[in-house]
């Protein structure tokens, strides 16, 4: 059997915040030809889109959730040191243990157990014996190598097997500082994840308030809650923070001045800009094509949905009712925003189009919903209804028209969140004491916690548009 | 000499059931001993009564708001009309903003944990409002009085009951200016 290794080298600069698009800017050396390319063809595909979007305004961008498709057996042996390398092995289970959790959360990948290893004979990368893998059901094989540096650089390694045909499927090289070595971990998932098709997710980040004794600051943390970066530090309230479509800004409420106001952050800059005067101004929501915010603001004397152009700052004012109309939030596609409004007595979904008119009502049993998530899908908008004192998620499925509860008996829960592959969901819930922040599958399964500290709540979870 | 008082006791009771024969027992009407009050002339040391317009000209304005001289009202669940037992706390509040029409007044609504962080915004905002509004039916100066919704973020008071939430789901009156 001949392997014809096809390796990748990639550098991983040092992090923080600036380590967030690590989509783009992890291997810049190497790949500003692809970078050039990469640019090239999402123009074509845009234009693309926005010719088909002319012939039929119908057309839906629609992500692939394969539901009920089997998950794939993966096999992920213990990773194997370089020849030169020293033995460092917090690192290496660090790294193990954040890929296995990342495989596991996937929903497409499904790992043999690791007492089956003890089946077969001891995992050799020089002379792999694929049938033995393939006897406890294996199909696919990830092999791992760390290589630690005495500068505090690690060098990771996967070459990524199919088990019956014996095939060697792709490699990848990552290097970094070794405080990276999570991150790594999930750049190796989301090379997964694109592998066979999907959306990557794992070096996505999740934006959220956390409560200490110092008062409500926004904070970046990675998608499974490790790693969180203060973002502001300004001692006043600080809520409801949403991202850009570019994932480079965040939009937030800050009650500076006596008055909730809109702030812009920007994450490269690091500068602050208030976007709002005038009454309460909160919930923005990005538009996917990254030039118009939606939000709530009472400048006018009641609370209304404005849409904003963000080039121009040009407003435009959606909501004409003397009811509470709060909580937009775009549809992935851009033409419909889903609302919260007050309007025929208790607060209800509505989506309307993206110019404000053809209202419809999606909720329609229970007194009290809130809090619309559009899945990046397009298929799904998750919500918070209270029922009987109450707070659950639900999910209304605008294919088959139908609900389902996700949450229950469990304390409080609010303010669902997507994940860019529409399948899972960040909420807080305050089910173990005070509210923390849980991720749990479109049907409510897997739930965990990735918060224990202080109170966290109002999480968003970047939205990789690009 | 308490050896003689019981016996004299002893003995009145025995002549009071003798004379009452049959009937039931009565107890005589025991005469309290007239105690003289012996009392010191009153000197006038209490700190006189300030009127309002002392009060206000001696006090800070932190001073003012701690000793809520405008008095916070309370609001029902899930709604941000003016009940009928809190329009008297509106009209006094609203007699003393007339009375010194230089202050500013931040009116801030709160909500009870019972909803969502977005929409309890919102319904802060229109509890704050519908204080103002009423205000201004009183004659108080629009133009001195602002609004600001804090939703739930700020409880007066932690707990998981009616009586609770009934004290977070207010409207405050905060002097700005005066």
């Amino acid at each position: 059997m001949k392997i014809k290794p096809t390796q990748q080298s990639c550098e991983v600069p040092y992090g923080g915040i600036r380590a967030l698009d690590s989509k783009f800017k992890i291997c810049s050396k190497k790949l500003t030809n692809f970078r050039i390319c990469y640019k090239a063809l999402m123009i074509l595909a845009a234009l693309a889109l926005f010719a088909s979007a002319l012939l039929s305004g119908q057309e839906e961008i629609t992500i692939r959730i394969k539901e009920g498709m089997p998950m794939i057996p993966v096999a992920l042996p213990e990773f194997q040191f370089a020849e030169t390398s020293l033995p460092n092995n917090e690192i290496k289970n660090m790294i193990y243990e954040t890929l296995w959790k990342d495989l596991e959360f996937s929903r497409v990948f499904k790992l043999v157990p690791r007492e089956h290893y003890s089946y077969i004979s001891r995992f050799d990368p020089g002379a792999i014996n694929f049938k033995d893998w393939a006897s406890i059901q294996a199909n696919i094989l990830i092999s791992g190598q760390l290589e630690t540096t005495a500068d505090e650089r690690i060098i990771f390694s996967i070459k990524v097997y199919e088990v019956n045909s014996a095939r060697f499927v792709f490699g990848r090289n990552f290097g970094g500082k070794k405080d990276l070595s999570r991150m790594i971990a999930h750049r190796v998932a989301d090379e997964m994840m694109k592998h066979f098709g999907e959306k990557p997710l794992f070096t996505s980040k999740i934006v959220y308030v956390s409560e200490t004794d110092a008062g409500q600051e926004v904070y970046i943390m990675d998608y499974d809650g490790f790693r969180p970066t203060r973002i502001t530090f300004n001692n006043y309230i600080d809520i409801l923070p949403s991202w850009s479509a570019d994932s480079e800004k965040i939009i937030y409420t800050a009650y500076r001045r006596l008055n909730p106001d809109l702030y812009m952050f920007d994450i490269y800059s690091g500068k602050t800009e208030m976007l709002s005067a005038g009454g309460v101004n909160y919930a923005a929501d990005w538009s996917p094509n990254a030039e118009q915010i939606v939000y709530t603001s009472s400048k006018d004397g009641n609370t209304e949905i404005y849409l904003r152009d963000m080039k121009t700052g040009q407003e435009k004012r959606l909501t004409f009712n003397p009811a509470i109309d709060t909580s937009p939030c775009w549809s992935p596609n851009g033409r419909e925003i889903a609302f919260t409004s007050q309007r025929n007595g208790t607060p209800q979904i509505y989506v309307m189009d993206a110019e404000g008119s053809n209202i419809r009502r999606i909720t329609t049993e229970g007194s009290y919903h809130d809090s619309a998530a559009w899945s990046p899908d397009g298929m799904r908008i998750a919500y918070v209804s209270r029922i009987e004192g109450r707070f659950d998620i639900y999910v209304y499925n605008l294919k088959s028209n139908s609900i389902i509860k996700l949450t229950e008996n469990a304390g409080r829960n609010e303010n669902p969140s997507w994940s860019p592959d529409a399948r899972h969901l960040v909420f807080s819930s305050n089910r173990n004491g005070r509210y923390q922040l849980y991720l749990m599958d479109y049907d409510g399964r897997n739930v965990r916690q990735i918060t224990s500290a202080g109170e966290n709540k109002m999480p968003k979870w970047q939205k990789l548009y690009k | 000499m308490k050896k003689l008082v019981v016996l004299f006791v002893v003995l009145s009771f025995a002549i009071l059931f003798n004379a009452c024969g049959k009937k039931a027992a009565k107890v005589a009407p025991v005469r309290e001993p007239v105690v003289e009050k012996v009392e010191e002339p009153v000197t006038q040391v209490e700190k006189p009564v300030l009127s309002e317009e002392e009060i206000y000209q001696q006090k800070t304005i932190e001073e003012l708001n701690k000793d809520q001289i405008l008095k916070k009202i309370n609001f029902d669940f899930d709604r941000y009309q003016i009940r009928e037992d809190m329009k008297p706390i509106l009209q006094d509040n609203a007699n003393w903003m007339l009375k010194f029409a230089s202050v500013n007044v931040l009116i801030e609504g709160h909500c009870d944990e019972r909803g969502t962080i977005e929409y309890n915004i919102a319904l802060g905002e229109k509890r704050a409002e519908a204080a103002k509004n009423y205000l201004a039916s009183l004659g108080a100066k629009v133009a001195n009085i602002k609004i600001v919704s804090y939703g739930k973020s700020k409880p007066l008071v932690q707990g998981v009951d009616e009586a609770t939430y009934f004290q977070n789901r207010r409207a405050e009156f905060v002097i700005t200016k005066k």
